[in-house]
């Protein structure tokens, strides 16, 4: 039963990672992107790791393939064509890592086989999310906390990244779909209603909608 | 009858995924029913009241009536997708049923002793959550696949809709999983069982409840919230060029969802399939009582249901923005306070109590 569960999902794996890179239409390498979530989170489930295959859907299925699937839509990209090999030099070494892969993969199973260790079976708690939990807050405390201050350190960078050169001001609003709504640059005292401009930054909305475009927002006041 | 043989284990969860199918349709088509009444009445309408008694049949002349119509596809939209996506709605939203309790174990003749609920398993919460977050696919594909602005502006508004609020819906659970102490359902619902009523998570967790219930109703693409449809801006939005048995299912994707949605509500904050009284006046886990408290669970639910029908006839629509700024500056927010406090209220009673 178990083997035909494997089979079955480690096969969509295979085939949705396969179509991930072989598409041209990069919306659909992301379809496929999702199918391969959704099957190892399968595995996950027949390795006694619910946890993991819950986290494994919510978190890739769920959060970041929902993002990258917005950003396609919102850019619109257009299929790509199909075009001559740019960076021909790539693809021996493309060659030569694939071999390193296999050949980890290989000493992989070999060791396992050797050691004879078994796999966990539908019984057992390592997956469940009370030891993962206790294990979590206990024996790994540390790099827990390290990852989670990562984390942290990547959202500040990205905030600062995404602020840097004052690409928009403080009052200026983002709205996903490609719209910079600067309603308080246009009429500072006006009254409360958005003006839409189609512009990728602050200055050109404000250019476009013929205002005084003054980067802080301290000094209008 | 031996409940340990894999097989016939495997029959009975599949003839109880078939009846908890077939009531969740049922129970969709009351409520459609149920909404264009009580919409009528807020309106001062009559509503449909011609097919059956009171109109109980309409919702099933509906259903006849929208088969029969020409299934079109754009001609420039994208084939497969626009095909995938009706599914993904329909398909990720019945999914969520079957790790709900529908009722308290019951002894029947031949079977056994066995809980009214088709999966138990660790991580039943997490499943919710997550079959909830892979449905956005179903709107944003099917926005995306139309080859048509209105459709894909409400696609997009979906998609950036869903992530906001799933932030909020998810927070806003974690209080009452810290007082449980378990992410299995059937072990909330036990916990919370007594006489009174006493013992529901509503009272401990009143703020996580009413933060669950908008970004629930935010989630659901239900008035206020129902920008990815806005029929004033969009036309339909990402269903615009759906007909036929496609749309169908995008209607019903719609309707299951809030009843999954009120299932959830009802099982971690009102005590699930608990009633008050009941176990006094009928004894565990006789049969009596198992009947009662389903009765009990879907009367619980109706009465979610009437109250999105009743926000849907009462309220105007957001704005975008003020969407988006309600989801990440009050919502979000005000759900980590949720669970600084109640993490603060338990570690203080922890720490006194021994």
């Amino acid at each position: 039963m178990s083997a035909i569960l494997f089979i079955l999902f480690a096969g969509l794996a295979i085939g949705c990672a396969v179509a991930v890179v072989a598409q041209r239409n990069p919306l659909y390498s992301a379809i496929s992107l999702i199918g391969v979530f959704v099957a190892l989170a399968a595995i996950y489930v027949t390795l006694a790791a619910p946890f993991i295959a819950a986290v494994q859907v919510i978190v890739y299925a769920g959060a970041i393939m929902v993002l990258v699937i917005f950003v396609i839509m919102l850019l619109n990209v257009e299929q790509e064509e199909r075009r001559r090999k740019r960076l021909g030099f790539l693809v021996p070494v493309a060659i030569g890592m694939a071999a390193i892969l296999i050949a980890e993969t290989a000493f992989i199973i070999y060791s396992v086989q050797v050691s004879g260790a078994k796999p966990p079976g539908p019984t057992s708690d390592v997956g469940l999310t009370h030891s993962i939990g206790v294990n979590l807050f206990t024996t790994y405390l540390l790099p827990f906390e390290v990852t989670s201050i990562l984390l942290l350190m990547a959202i500040v960078g990205a905030m600062s990244l995404a602020r840097q050169g004052k690409l928009l001001s403080a009052t200026a609003r983002v709205v996903p779909g490609a719209q910079v709504l600067a309603m308080d640059i246009a009429r500072p005292h006006g009254e409360e209603d958005l003006t839409a401009v189609e512009a990728d930054t602050t200055a050109e909305s404000a250019h476009l909608m013929g205002v005084e475009f003054q980067s802080d927002p301290e000094e209008r006041e | 009858m031996d409940l340990s043989n894999p097989y016939i284990h495997a029959a009975l969860i599949i003839v109880a995924i078939t009846i908890a199918f077939l009531t969740i349709m049922l129970v969709v088509a009351a409520t459609v029913l149920g909404e264009r009444r009580v919409l009528a009445f807020i309106q001062g309408r009559v509503g449909p009241n011609r097919v059956g008694y009171f109109g109980v049949l309409q919702p099933f002349a509906d259903f006849i009536k929208t088969m029969m119509k020409e299934d079109l596809v754009p001609d420039q939209s994208t084939r497969f997708v626009f095909l995938l996506a009706p599914m993904i709605a329909v398909v990720t939203a019945i999914m969520a049923i079957i790790v709900y309790p529908f009722g308290p174990a019951v002894t029947l003749p031949f079977l056994g002793t066995f809980p009214l609920v088709i999966a138990q398993f660790d991580v039943a919460l997490l499943y919710v959550l997550g079959v909830t977050s892979v449905g956005v696919y179903g709107i944003a594909l099917a926005g995306w696949s139309s080859n048509n602005k209105y459709s894909l502006l409400g696609g997009l508004r979906s998609a950036a809709q869903m992530i906001s609020y799933e932030l909020a819906l998810g927070l806003s659970l974690i209080g009452v999983v810290l007082l449980a102490g378990t992410l299995n359902l059937y072990e909330i619902v036990e916990q919370q069982s007594g006489w009174y009523g006493s013992q529901w998570n509503i009272i401990y967790q009143p703020l996580g409840f009413i933060l669950y219930l908008i970004a629930a109703i935010a989630e659901t693409n239900r008035v206020p919230f129902d920008l990815p449809e806005a029929e004033t801006e969009l036309v339909a939005g990402f269903h615009t060029e759906y007909s036929s048995i496609k749309f169908l299912l995008f209607f019903n994707a719609e309707y299951i969802n809030m009843i999954t949605v009120s299932m959830l509500a009802t099982t971690l904050f009102l005590g699930g399939w608990n009633v008050p009284f009941a176990e006094y006046l009928f004894g565990r886990g006789t049969l009596l009582f198992a009947f009662v408290c389903v009765i009990g669970f879907f009367a619980k639910i109706i009465f979610f249901l009437f109250l999105y029908i009743w926000l849907r006839g009462t309220l105007p629509r957001f704005r975008f923005d003020q969407l988006m700024d309600f989801g990440w500056k009050f919502l979000l927010p005000v759900a980590l306070l949720n669970i600084v406090l109640t993490a603060t209220v338990l570690f203080v009673k922890g720490s006194w109590g021994g």
